[in-house]
């Protein structure tokens, strides 16, 4: 059985985002939740600033809280280290989220893609509303864009009360296929693989580069992994001074 | 006119169940937890702040009620079964608060089919639902038969294990070390016996002035002894209290307590420190004061406010400061003022319970002594 795991290497990571509208359309994510997510930093003062970014997601932690502390077991690890979560048996107590020390599981606390069940159409007299759109090309089955393939390891669109988070795209590795974020990254910052495979391209990574990974000191053993650091910046040589 | 009284009671209890049976409708079916004023930071809120309160003070009922039985203090007989009744309608409060705080409440059955031992809240599922069925039980014997003593040691030892899972429940995660469990596991069985004690003066002293039954010397001095007990234990938690301002709050440098720090100026906390502890054991203190009714009654009353307002500062103290990916685009704390939703909820458990309390009264000799 394979562990698997992300490096995101953060030289080549050019801050776009794609990764995160790729996990949008993959997996149906509905408004105000990110299982693909960010976080922003500015340091410094003005001129001398600098700005850093670093692409979040779901660590599946190989000793998660989320899955100790899950009362049903609707969150869970897969084999695979994939840490799941079981709509069906979720209870909504958002005790995960608490638990969660990354910030990288939301609630749906309604209807997801309500907009799309509108009526009211975008330019009166011009257009025709979300719904008639929605119901036009997806049979009123949430966003008009939505992917079906998502339904064959979860809801298509998960409902309201239950939690959801990042899945490695755990119905495309079914099919053979890596994680769309991976996918759709255009620089290639995002490698993913088998850690069990030492000549896998992580394995391999995480041997040549000194990785590190979200708040280690916790224990939780993220397998979500980070290396190197974009800084172009340059400084000459000096002592300082007094 | 009594019956006028009593009829505009149930009036007045029958909207607050109206008004949480719509917020019920509206959440669980309608347009979902939006109407709350929670967000992906604030994940709890008052729902569960009550139910903690609820709670706790039900098992803190619990203590009380056991000490007849479990302490072999016969003098505190005459408030047994009322005690005992009131655990019963103080959990069905907390039980209300819960189903409203659940996304998904209907999934609850999946404790059963697939358990998770590994997780303080699946022990705190059980043991409420054990310690329900217990009360029900010791409550059916003291009303039938006689008081069990079996029954009201089992109680007892129920009500330590929920209250002090619940300290770990909410100090299983290392990354909010502002909820400490070793704490909680004292703190909170601490503040349940002191809520359960303020509960019993209200409720108690509520009996004799509305059924206009004159207190005897026995009743005056069965509830002298329990200001004075009430008194004691006010000021353990006032101790514990400030022993968590010190040690999380003022000499902490983690960044992990800045929450709590941001809380220490918080109305929430004040309310906690000076309604709910400093004025009542001031008030207590005072031998005139603790010797009349309405200083009993005012006592308690305060506490019974300030310790709600604890709850909710102490829940929100772990979770104000946004961080990691959820903290973009956010203030370093986030602000918390209820919905009119939320306060539905705190409404609808009120009136649940105390619709429950007024029937026992009414109909199951709530005064009675058991044998």
């Amino acid at each position: 059985m394979p562990k698997y795991a992300m490096v995101i290497d953060l030289q080549s990571c050019v801050g776009c985002g794609a990764c995160s509208i790729a996990c949008r359309n993959e997996n149906n994510v509905p408004d105000g939740i990110y299982w693909s997510n960010k976080i922003t930093e500015t340091y410094g003062t003005f001129p001398n600033v600098r700005f850093h970014y670093m692409p979040t997601l779901c660590n599946h932690c190989s000793d998660a809280p989320c899955v100790r502390g899950c009362p049903t077991k609707a969150m869970h690890k897969l084999d695979n280290g994939i840490t799941m979560h079981d709509p069906d048996k979720c209870i909504g107590c958002r005790y995960c989220m608490y638990n969660c020390p990354y910030e990288v599981i939301y609630f749906n606390w309604q209807d997801p893609h309500k907009f799309w069940e509108d009526t009211r159409p975008v330019i009166e007299g011009g257009t025709s509303s979300p719904r008639e759109m929605a119901q036009k090309v997806n049979n009123g089955n949430g966003a008009p864009y939505s992917n079906p393939e998502r339904a064959r390891t979860l809801p298509e669109n998960r409902p309201k009360g239950v939690v959801e988070k990042c899945t490695f795209c755990d119905h495309r590795l079914k099919a053979g296929e890596i994680p769309y974020c991976v996918e759709a990254c255009p620089a290639d910052a995002r490698i993913f693989g088998d850690l069990d495979k030492p000549d896998s391209k992580v394995s391999q990574l995480l041997g040549k580069f000194k990785p590190y990974r979200r708040k280690e000191r916790l224990g939780t053993e993220p397998n979500v992994y980070y290396i190197r650091s974009y800084n172009p910046a340059r400084h000459e040589r000096t002592k300082g001074g007094i | 006119m009594k019956a006028i009284k009593m009829q505009l009671w149930y009036g007045l209890l029958g909207l607050g169940i109206l008004l949480g049976l719509l917020t019920a409708y509206r959440v669980l079916i309608g347009t979902g937890f939006a109407l709350y004023a929670k967000t992906d930071i604030l994940v709890w809120t008052i729902p569960i702040a009550a139910y903690v309160f609820f709670s706790l003070t039900s098992t803190g009922l619990a203590f009380v009620s056991s000490i007849p039985v479990v302490f072999n203090a016969k003098r505190y007989q005459p408030i047994e079964k009322r005690t005992a009744f009131l655990e019963i309608s103080v959990l069905m409060a907390a039980f209300t608060c819960l189903l409203l705080h659940l996304g998904s409440p209907w999934n609850a059955i999946y404790f059963l089919f697939s358990p998770n031992f590994a997780s303080p809240l699946w022990w705190l599922g059980m043991l409420y639902g054990l310690y329900f069925i217990v009360l029900l039980l010791s409550f059916w014997r003291m009303h039938t038969v006689k008081t069990s003593k079996g029954l009201g040691i089992f109680t007892f030892i129920i009500a330590i294990a929920t209250s002090t899972v619940l300290g770990w429940l909410f100090g299983l995660p290392d990354a909010r070390p502002v909820f400490d469990a070793n704490f909680l596991a004292m703190y909170f069985p601490l503040t349940g016996f002191a809520s359960a004690l303020a509960a019993v003066l209200l409720f108690s002293l509520a009996y004799h002035h509305y059924a206009k039954i004159p207190l005897s010397d026995g009743d005056r001095n069965l509830y002298d002894d329990i200001s004075k007990l009430f008194g004691v234990v006010m000021v353990f938690t006032l101790i514990f209290f400030i022993w968590r301002t010190i040690v999380a709050g003022i000499s902490a440098s983690a960044v992990e307590f800045a929450g709590f720090r941001h809380m220490l100026g918080s109305g929430w906390y004040h309310l906690a420190l000076w309604v709910g502890l400093v004025i009542p054991i001031l008030l207590i203190s005072m031998p005139a004061v603790r010797a009349a009714t309405w200083g009993k009654v005012t006592t308690a009353a305060l506490f019974l406010v300030g310790m709600f307002a604890g709850r909710l500062e102490m829940v929100l103290s772990g979770l104000v400061m946004p961080t990691g990916p959820k903290a973009e685009g956010q203030p370093p704390f986030v602000s918390y003022w209820p919905t009119i939703w939320e306060v539905f909820v705190f409404v609808f458990a009120l009136a649940v319970m105390l619709l429950i309390y007024t029937l026992g009264e009414r109909k199951l000799k709530l005064a009675e002594v058991p044998e």
